[in-house]
């Protein structure tokens, strides 16, 4: 199995889940350390090199958003948040301090696997060197030099705002959007938390590139969260 | 009578004694038999005013006295705490006015007669008299078509609260029969002050048992809730850590379906502890919900999602609307609902058959219907009314067996309800399977307290 070089940290109170991170993470030759508290991540932070941080909210001595706070100030690592479900704001304030992704308790080890890929693949994608003229995702595809979107080779019509959120997406597949972060890009701050506009449109995109919009195959709804378009397996 | 009386043995004195000749009633000069009649009269109409004078105060100082009189019984049923005391006070100052021996009987909280009557005995003693037949007593009152019941020895007069019979003022017989219209109405007062007092004490005893049923109630939902949150988080652990073993094991190993069988079981209690954590987040009733405009369709996609993580195979189609439906609603909870209904149809379902879903808002106006349909065996009809009910699983005799209590769809049940929709199933007509429907209205205010 390849060794990976990227080292992780597994910060989580609860041993059970620490536990199964850790076996998680060995099985597929990761580097890791492990702590259960906001302090002692802060510590191996200072003292080891880190690429990621899979972080719990909920921890004992102090908050999780603290950790995020303190991270952002002088690296931009991928984060991925662990809470429970019913902390959606929790997970929604974090991704919007910084987090890169979350994962909702209980997870599978094959859910885990994945965010941590998309996470380094987006880290080390680098933007300015690596100009991208076009994605795709299945069959729908995005123009990014000449702004037309297509589904099977079919362009599809958009309108500005259509496209803008799509394009959004696309630079960050795999990942979720927050929906406050989905609005100040595309409407920017003057229009404050209509949440039901970006709801709207989002429907009425999906009508456009979806076959079932109540199935989406390409963006999919975090309830209570945001909007993530899923990538390539 | 005294008074015309007076007069006229008056004018007679004046005759005898003042005009000539005197000593005699005899008088010379015709014109003092003018004088004497304008005498008589004078003094008539004085004595007729003062008479009417005196009679008024008599009439004021009764009435003062029958003021006073309330006045004193409602200062002092302010002060009663409970039912007895106002017995008690109402029994010694209807004996003050009336000059007699009554008594008081209070009915209990099942509007029964107590077991005994609240007796005057002398102005500052009472005691309390066993009652024989209290049931008998009851009938007797409640049968009333007069204002007062008369027996032997006693006037039965009952004290009628707001809704019921409050209790019964019994007067000696020898009192009420002499009593003058006056002290009846100052005694129909004072039961009706009695009354008042009364209600207000049973009123004040059931705001306080309500609202110690409902701080007993937080403290449940607060402990199950306690309990729900703390297990989610091992549950999680034995979840990933069995779903990572059975990986782990070829499937040719019995320990293969050991693991597996860990995983169901944990995935089984994890959704059981969401649903209770949804339930106490419901019963706290001071919550009001959370609701948004929610596009129904983001709603179902993640209920699919999650049902597709325990069922992989399962189909599910959806039937929706050409145009975008919002839906004022909680969305973690009506999300919920959609799992819960889905999952109930899966366990139901034994082949392999797709669900659909449906999504109506044009069938009713101002609501949306959806629906959940299968392909089963139907629903058997004794069984169509209870299933949103606490507890009550299909084939209640066997579910021990099934090793379920049918929290999911009474959550359901209780979430549509807060929302001010409806829930139901039924069977389809031609037999090709069951339908659980429910409703949500399309308007309303925005953050529906539940109540």
């Amino acid at each position: 199995m390849a060794q990976y070089d990227e080292v992780i940290l597994i910060v989580e109170d609860d041993p059970q889940i620490r536990n199964f991170l850790c076996y998680t993470l060995e099985n597929e030759s990761f580097k890791y350390f492990s702590t259960g508290t906001a302090q002692g991540a802060l510590n191996t932070l200072v003292s080891e090199q880190i690429d990621l941080i899979i972080l719990d909210l909920g921890l004992p001595d102090f908050d999780g958003l603290k950790v995020i706070e303190k991270v952002r100030e002088w690296s931009d690592m991928p984060i991925i948040i662990v809470s429970a479900r019913d902390q959606d704001k929790e997970k929604a304030n974090a991704l919007d301090m910084g987090a890169d992704d979350y994962l909702t308790k209980p997870f599978s080890a094959t859910e885990l696997l994945a965010r941590i890929r998309v996470a380094f693949r987006h880290y080390f994608k680098n933007p300015t060197t690596q100009y991208q003229t076009e994605a795709q995702v299945g069959e729908l595809k995005i123009d990014f030099e000449k702004r037309v979107v297509s589904l099977s080779g079919e362009i599809i019509h958009t309108t500005p705002m259509e496209y803008k959120l799509l394009s959004l997406f696309f630079k960050n597949t795999g990942k979720v959007l927050t929906t406050n972060y989905l609005l100040k890009e595309i409407w920017g701050t003057a229009y404050g938390n209509d949440t039901q506009a970006l709801r709207t449109m989002m429907a009425g995109l999906r009508r456009k590139i979806e076959e079932k919009p109540a199935q989406p195959k390409y963006i999919i709804t975090e309830i209570g969260v945001g909007y993530r378009l899923i990538e390539d397996k | 009578m005294y008074g015309i009386a007076a007069s006229i043995a008056a004018t007679l004195l004046f005759n005898y004694l003042f005009t000539s000749p005197y000593y005699t009633l005899t008088v010379d000069n015709p014109s003092y038999i003018i004088t004497f009649v304008i005498m008589t009269t004078t003094a008539i109409i004085t004595s007729a005013l003062t008479t009417r004078t005196n009679q008024n105060k008599i009439k004021a100082e009764e009435k003062e006295s029958e003021t006073k009189a309330l006045y004193n019984l409602t200062s002092r049923l302010t002060d009663a705490l409970d039912i007895d005391q106002i017995a008690s006070v109402s029994a010694q100052m209807i004996s003050n006015v009336l000059d007699c021996k009554a008594g008081c009987l209070p009915f209990n909280h099942n509007r029964n007669p107590e077991r005994y009557f609240i007796q005057q005995v002398s102005p500052d003693e009472q005691i309390k008299v066993e009652l024989d037949d209290p049931e008998a007593l009851k009938y007797r009152i409640l049968s009333l078509r007069s204002g007062y019941d008369i027996t032997e020895d006693y006037f039965d007069w009952p004290i009628y609260g707001q809704e019921n019979i409050l209790g019964i003022i019994r007067i000696p017989k020898e009192t009420a029969v002499d009593l003058d219209d006056a002290h009846k109405r100052l005694l129909l007062s004072m039961i009706e002050n009695t009354a008042l007092a009364m209600d207000r004490v049973y009123l004040a005893e059931e705001r306080l048992k309500s609202f110690e049923e409902t701080t007993q109630e937080r403290h449940r939902g607060n402990l199950l809730r306690g309990i729900s949150h703390d297990l989610r988080t091992p549950l999680s652990g034995i979840m990933a850590t069995s779903e990572m073993l059975k990986d782990m094991t070829l499937k040719t190993d019995s320990r293969y379906d050991m693991m597996e069988a860990i995983n169901t079981d944990a995935i089984w209690l994890h959704s059981l502890v969401e649903n209770v954590l949804s339930l106490t987040r419901l019963q706290e009733g001071k919550l009001t919900l959370d609701k948004e405009e929610e596009a129904i369709e983001e709603v179902i996609d993640e209920a699919i999602r999650q049902i597709k993580k325990r069922a992989p195979e399962q189909r599910v189609n959806v039937d929706m609307p050409k145009d975008v439906l919002l839906v004022p609603m909680d969305g973690k909870l009506i999300m919920q609902v959609f799992i819960n209904l889905l999952e109930n149809t899966i366990k139901h379902t034994s082949s392999n058959k797709p669900i659909t879903i449906v999504v109506d808002n044009e069938e009713i106006e101002n609501k949306v219907l959806i629906k959940v349909i299968d392909q089963g065996n139907g629903i058997a009809d004794e069984e169509l009314e209870n299933i949103f009910k606490p507890f009550y699983t299909a084939g209640s005799k066997h579910a021990d067996a099934k090793n379920r209590v049918g929290l999911g769809l009474s959550i359901c049940d209780s979430i549509v309800n807060a929302h001010g929709g409806e829930i139901w199933a039924q069977n389809r007509e031609d037999g090709t399977g069951a339908e659980l429907i429910f409703s949500l209205p399309l308007e309303g205010d925005r953050n529906g307290s539940i109540r």
